[in-house]
């Protein structure tokens, strides 16, 4: 693996500063060492990669008359902006009601998802060879089949079940998108945690049951936690199922109610900005709060070491 | 010490082990855990395929769904595929849409996560902040996107114009040859953040004394990218990669509240094709073909996929 030279000193150094560009000569300096070289660019590469929200976030206050040019006001005066937009979207829509639909769905869908996958997730990892192929087969049969394909029968479905303008229904349906992966995902953290330990708790007088909570669990918790922001993001973004089973605009989730301003406001792309803020901020403020947890989670069980 | 006799079975052996390698002797416990799971899976999976199965060759409309079993059995849906058009352009449309769609996001996401994987300050801050699109819906993402690219007053066109990469500003979505420019861009926009996600887990397991010896050795950036990076990432982009050309191909959210497939179908995917001959033509039978070549696509690009896959999904 040895990619060059390295028999004496000298060479070495002479090779490596043969080599080296701007940033090895960086190195030597205390400033670069910190490594502000690469902050410069981190900084450089977020405006770039989130423009979008924050122009979707200025728009939104910006007057229209402003917008319609040819020189839109890329950094406004603040002078200029205004919050008519805002209020004047909560008076039209039942906004509020959009936004705590979403929430219990989310909800809902995450704690669903959770007792479903959770236990399905163990099983699969200590079961054997068995259970990883299943697991990935199984995983895999979801993410094959589109969305579009399912509305039918889950329409027809859940109108002979009763579940059609439910949100219980909505839940139902975002939760069996959620488990296949939720249950794969949770399956690689459980195989990083060792049978010896529930074992242990079986010999120690546990039940299996309580084996598998007391023990195994809080070990799988940054996998767990994982798994429920994936739902949490699954859920509050779902736009195709939540049009499909909820027929009262009050039923509505944030997202559709956002979607059907879009032909509403044709020309007030200010108000369409607006809509959108709304239903972002409350995944936005959830993300801050949770991303850590999701990253760390991700790591710790070297899902695809 | 209590002692729990294993259910169905002799009191003898509590450490026997049962035939599907549970330790204790209940071998009932997995498949108990497992059975919410796979009740889910076969009723809300299961049953929407074979429905959808027997409605594409079956000759059926919507109105007369509820009947399905007493409709007449043909393959007219399937050999009607082969003589129409919207078809064949529909496919074509979901090749561009899917590769246009997942391989820029997949060079932004390795990049991103490389950058993400250096010491710098304030790194955390910026690693939820490279990841936020991912928490925006996809329908969100398509309505801004539609007023960033707007042909009259979109800040894309405007800012294209500054930095003199156009001379004039271009109808992204109205063009026949550039809508699907359009739709593309809110894709790789929301693909992103998964290719970091899972690169970046993927990145920081990989132990620094290899780095650290590769610099010993002199080895030059790419080398290292090539014999160090690489081979620890690759399972991870490998899956990743696999996921989302899936999760592309299948795409409906950004597309349709925009362009409903328009202007003249060149962002008619065979997702969107499907839903409109469901829900504007009523034509079932014909758009449960669809769904069925759908189907058949995804798992020939998992098979193909696959060799790439066998180490990352089939871990026991």
């Amino acid at each position: 693996m040895s990619a060059g030279v390295s028999a004496s000193t000298g060479r070495v150094a002479a090779r490596r500063d043969a080599a080296a560009g701007t940033a090895r000569r960086f190195h030597r300096s205390r400033v670069a060492r910190r490594g502000y070289g690469w902050l410069l660019i981190a900084i450089l590469t977020t405006i770039v990669l989130l423009f979008p929200l924050y122009w979707m976030a200025v728009t939104s206050v910006t007057p229209i008359t402003d917008l319609l040019t040819l020189h839109p006001p890329i950094v406004p005066a603040l002078s200029h902006l205004e919050l008519s937009n805002y209020s004047a979207t909560f008076r039209t829509y039942p906004v509020l009601s959009w936004l705590a639909n979403s929430a219990l769905i989310t909800v809902g869908t995450v704690a669903l998802s959770l007792v479903v996958s959770v236990p399905a997730g163990y099983a699969l990892s200590r079961m054997g060879a068995g259970g990883a192929t299943s697991a990935g087969l199984l995983m895999l049969v979801t993410r094959v089949i589109p969305g579009t394909l399912l509305l039918i029968p889950f329409f027809v479905m859940f109108s002979t079940l009763h579940l059609l303008n439910t949100l219980q229904g909505l839940v139902l349906a975002d939760t069996t998108i959620i488990v296949p992966f939720a249950a794969w995902l949770l399956k690689g953290f459980f195989d990083s945690v060792p049978r010896e330990l529930e074992q242990a708790a079986l010999v120690d007088g546990c039940s299996q049951w309580t084996a598998f909570v007391r023990v195994v669990v809080p070990l799988a918790s940054p996998g767990i936690g994982a798994t429920a922001i994936y739902a949490v993001i699954l859920g509050w973004s779902d736009y195709l199922f939540s049009k499909t089973l909820l027929i009262d605009p009050t039923h509505w989730t944030i997202t559709v109610g956002a979607a059907s301003l879009i032909s509403d406001l044709t020309v007030n792309w200010s108000g369409l900005m607006a809509m959108g803020v709304i239903s972002v901020v409350p995944m936005i403020i959830a993300f801050v709060v949770l991303e850590p947890f999701l990253v760390s989670g991700m790591a710790a069980g070297s899902v695809v070491g | 010490m209590v002692t729990r006799p294993p259910a169905g079975r002799s009191v003898q052996g509590r450490r026997r082990r049962s035939r599907n390698g549970s330790a204790d002797g209940s071998r009932f416990f997995y498949p108990a855990l497992l059975a919410p799971a796979v009740v889910l899976g076969l009723f809300v999976i299961g049953y929407p395929l074979y429905l959808i199965i027997d409605a594409s060759i079956r000759d059926v409309g919507l109105p007369n769904m509820a009947a399905l079993n007493s409709a007449p059995v043909t393959g007219a849906n399937f050999t009607a595929l082969g003589s129409d058009p919207l078809f064949r352009q529909a496919l074509w449309v979901s090749l561009l849409y899917t590769l246009g769609g997942t391989l820029p996001a997949f060079l932004l996401g390795l990049g991103t996560a490389l950058l993400l994987n250096r010491r710098f300050p304030l790194r955390r801050i910026f690693r939820t902040l490279t990841l936020l699109p991912w928490a925006v819906p996809s329908v969100v993402c398509s309505f801004l996107f539609l007023w960033i690219v707007n042909a009259s007053y979109g800040v894309l066109n405007y800012l294209l114009l500054r930095a003199h990469l156009i001379t004039q500003y271009v109808p992204w979505l109205a063009s026949l040859r550039w809508s699907i420019v359009g739709v593309i861009i809110p894709t790789v926009w929301k693909s992103y953040p998964f290719f970091t996600l899972l690169i970046l887990a993927a990145l920081q397991v990989i132990p620094v004394e290899l780095y650290e010896a590769a610099k010993v050795d002199g080895a030059r950036a790419w080398a290292t990218f090539r014999r160090i990076t690489w081979p620890g990432i690759q399972n991870a982009a490998y899956l990743a990669l696999v996921l989302q050309l899936l999760w592309t191909f299948r795409e409906f959210e950004i597309i349709y509240p925009i362009t409903a497939g328009g202007p003249a179908n060149t962002t008619q995917t065979l997702a969107i094709y499907l839903y409109n001959e469901v829900f504007q033509f009523f034509h079932m039978g014909y758009a449960s073909a669809l769904g069925v070549v759908t189907v058949v696509i995804c798992v020939a690009i998992v098979v193909a996929m696959f060799p790439l896959l066998r180490r990352t999904l089939w871990r026991s």
